[in-house]
């Protein structure tokens, strides 16, 4: 029966830690877009190019954030939710004995 | 290998000065609680690395997406995050797992708080940083 519990446990973190990566592949498109209409904006004023980088760079290091919030919690519930959780279970059944 | 370009340059010292302000403010803040151990110290250098290595690769990303036509540099930024993904997962999970958690996890943010403050440097110097940047 604890096997089984502490299985589960597992099983959800690694799920949940899944589930968190799928706000992974935004910034990835949204960082495209946001290179693409540069590209476009810098060909058609070549003059730009600098202040465009520096916009853009800036909008791609906040466009990641998202990713890192996502990345954050795959890494919490990897490495260190099973621990927390499998000792809450163990004083639980501790304190039922 | 192309040269890096200036702006590219400029943005990733700005990002790296911010990320050494906070790391040492985040220092004192573990010191003044008390929680100060080398496991927060090499966390921290470890993550303020990865911040900083990040943004510079994704500015040398950026600067040969530019080169190419709008498709292909969509394709490009798009493979460049997943990868840049990739070496954050690894570099904040030997951070978590072999030092501090914590001093671990929260410096990978402090580009973030950076750009943040971005608007405010501006003012300061009356809009010139974002005007002479790339020029060449």
């Amino acid at each position: 029966m604890m096997e089984l519990a502490i299985g589960i446990i597992l099983g959800c973190c690694a799920l949940g830690a899944g589930m968190a990566m799928i706000a992974g592949i935004g910034p990835g498109i949204g960082e495209g877009n946001a290179v693409a209409s540069a590209c476009e904006a810098i060909g058609r004023q070549p003059e730009c190019k600098g202040s465009v980088t520096t916009t853009m760079l800036m909008g791609c290091a906040v466009a990641e954030t998202t990713g890192l919030y996502a990345l954050v919690i795959a890494i919490l519930l990897i490495f260190l939710a099973p621990g927390r959780f499998v000792n809450i279970l163990m004083d639980t059944m501790l304190s039922l004995k | 290998m192309s040269k890096l370009d200036p702006t590219v340059r400029k943005e990733t010292l700005y990002i790296s000065a911010w990320v050494l302000i906070l790391s040492a403010v985040m220092q004192a803040v573990f010191l003044v609680f008390g929680k100060w151990n080398f496991g927060v110290l090499f966390g921290n250098l470890l993550s303020g690395i990865c911040a900083c290595l990040n943004f510079l690769l994704m500015g040398i990303t950026v600067q040969k997406a530019l080169e190419k036509d709008s498709d292909d540099a969509k394709t490009t930024m798009k493979f460049s995050q997943t990868l840049r993904m990739l070496m954050q997962f690894g570099f904040a999970a030997v951070g978590v797992i072999f030092f501090n958690p914590i001093a671990s996890i929260i410096p990978l943010f402090f580009p973030r708080i950076a750009v943040t403050f971005r608007p405010l440097m501006d003012k300061r110097s009356g809009g010139q940083n974002t005007d002479k940047g790339g020029e060449q």
